[in-house]
């Protein structure tokens, strides 16, 4: 192991003996630096984010999803109409779905990310703005000039240094310490074995080694960035980490290895997102 | 700054235009094969109906956004529109015009031998696009007329696209076994009909399967979405068998 390799590392356990005990809510304007470095991403056999190594020189990512406060701020400044106001087309979850169904809710939008009669978001200003679209969280970006991280910058960010499918190791038993998912076997019934059906309030989970919080779970978390199967004649984006309805027997995308992907206008209510500081020069 | 070794294989992925620079890649990654692609590629293909084709394609075209913009991302046939149309029509209609966006997760990624694997589970039908209630509804307030319009379809083309599986599915289309075993014997190769015959046995819980081996390994308590049984002759006898004495015994 060469001197740099050693320092990283030794950064790294340092930060997880600093954030292992702060389970607890912190605020919603912090910000980590990711070290400049190189990195190990992607997988052996995945075969759309193949194994291979990348360097960065170092970026701050948002220590937890953007929140429906901060959402609101830039709603009253601007004044802007998401997508899901301006096409009636939010998608939107209630238990007794079939695996993957989703119901569209002319209702629903970021102030009430399952529907009306779902419920709005008046006692969830810490939990992650949803029901959002792409296109509203580069708006959101362009207002607070900051922006997305790309798909590397994102899977940088939660591997934390680890070169396995979790920032733990590749078995996903330690999933309920770090993020907040769906355990059921189906979607048919409710779940709350964790405390939380839908959102839950930003970093109310263990934090990464980096101290970034819900890099797995809560809020599928929009990145920029294209991938190989990408259709040439229409756009599609990608989101990464999972959500609350994500459960090992759907999707189990809550790991940093997979990659989702999504109309730019659609929204859902697991759909978030957390920026990244632009770089000053 | 960069140390350039090896990164030729990865151009393909534009993952890095930010503040991350590809440095190498490792030996170790392992691609499908050719023939796993393939598969790959032919598992999303949809089967698209003849009936009022040309018609359902225009009253498609002639959808106005309904962003008030040029975009095109949701176009949903007007309620009068669509009441106008048969219901052979309106079966072309929904066979080749999701309604919806469909959850972002639910896209199986290429998989190595996909080829040589029987899936629990179906891909999504229509990329980031899903069928919508109405459209649900519809195929299954219509299940016998849906299921005549499929078998025709399928008899003349000799092959079931992933919508008409998709489809026999949702509305438990059981009747139409022997067809699904009767096409699958072609060629053997579309192993996502085993899965619809797999799909079809669980969503009746017929016993021999419910209790068997198979299920635990693609619907028990450590399976994912992206289960499997390996393709072998005795794997594929054994699925086809169950079903054709499931489907003896249900038409009693």
């Amino acid at each position: 192991m060469d001197v740099k390799s050693k320092v990283i590392w030794v950064f790294l356990l340092l930060s997880s003996c600093l954030f292992v005990q702060q389970t607890v809510a912190q605020s919603d304007t912090g910000f980590v630096h990711i070290p400049k470095g190189e990195y190990w991403l992607g997988g052996r056999i995945h075969q759309l984010n193949p194994l291979r190594k990348v360097s960065t020189a170092g970026f701050d990512l948002a220590a937890t999803e953007l929140t429906n406060r901060l959402f609101e701020k830039f709603i009253l400044a601007t004044n802007y109409k998401t997508d899901a106001e301006r096409f009636k087309n939010a998608m939107v979850f209630e238990p007794g779905l079939a695996e993957f169904k989703w119901l569209s809710d002319s209702t629903a939008y970021w102030r009430f990310p399952n529907g009306i009669s779902r419920g709005g978001i008046e006692n969830k200003m810490n939990h992650p703005v949803t029901c959002i679209s792409y296109t509203d969280a580069e708006a959101y970006c362009k207002w607070a000039k900051v922006r997305l991280p790309s798909l590397d910058e994102w899977e940088i960010a939660s591997r934390a240094g680890a070169k396995t499918t979790y920032f733990w190791g590749d078995n996903m038993d330690q999933i309920a310490e770090y993020a907040n998912i769906w355990h059921g076997r189906d979607h048919l019934s409710p779940d709350l074995s964790d405390g939380y059906m839908y959102t839950a309030p930003v970093a109310s989970f263990k934090p990464n080694a980096f101290g970034l919080y819900d890099m797995y779970g809560n809020v599928f978390e929009f990145c920029e960035g294209t991938l190989k199967t990408d259709p040439k004649n229409r756009r599609v984006v990608h989101a990464r980490g999972g959500s609350w309805w994500c459960s090992n027997y759907a999707c189990g995308f809550f790991n940093s290895l997979d990659v989702g992907r999504v109309n730019p206008r659609a929204s859902f209510s697991n759909q978030g997102f957390r920026v990244l500081k632009n770089q000053t020069k | 700054m960069i140390i350039l070794k090896n990164y030729i294989r990865f151009l393909f992925l534009a993952f890095g235009i930010f503040t991350t620079v590809p440095v190498f890649a490792q030996e170790g990654w392992v691609e499908a094969s050719p023939a796993s692609q393939a598969y790959h590629a032919n598992r999303f293909k949809n089967t698209t109906p003849p009936y009022g084709l040309v018609k359902v394609k225009a009253m498609i075209a002639g959808i106005k956004a309904t962003g008030g913009d040029s975009d095109i991302y949701f176009r949903v046939l007007s309620p009068k529109n669509y009441q106008s149309l048969s219901l052979p029509e309106k079966f072309t209609y929904h066979m080749i015009h999701p309604e919806v966006s469909s959850q972002n997760c639910d896209v199986p990624t290429p998989i190595l031998e996909e080829n040589l694997k029987i899936f629990g589970t179906l891909p999504d039908t229509f990329d980031e696009a899903n069928w919508s209630e109405r459209q649900l509804n519809f195929l299954i307030s219509n299940r016998d007329s849906v299921l005549a319009l499929i078998s025709e379809s399928v008899n003349r083309s000799k092959k079931v696209g992933l919508n008409y599986k998709t489809a026999i599915e949702h509305i438990n289309g059981w009747e139409i076994i022997p067809l699904l075993i009767k096409t699958y014997k072609i060629d053997h190769k579309d192993h996502d009909i085993l899965t619809v015959l797999i799909q079809l046995m669980k969503k009746n819980d017929y016993q021999p399967f419910m209790t068997s081996a198979s299920y635990v390994k693609l619907y028990g308590n450590n399976s994912t979405y992206t289960s499997f049984i390996n393709h072998n002759q005795a794997n594929e006898d054994l699925i086809i068998s169950r079903a054709e004495a499931f489907y003896n015994g249900r038409k009693k």
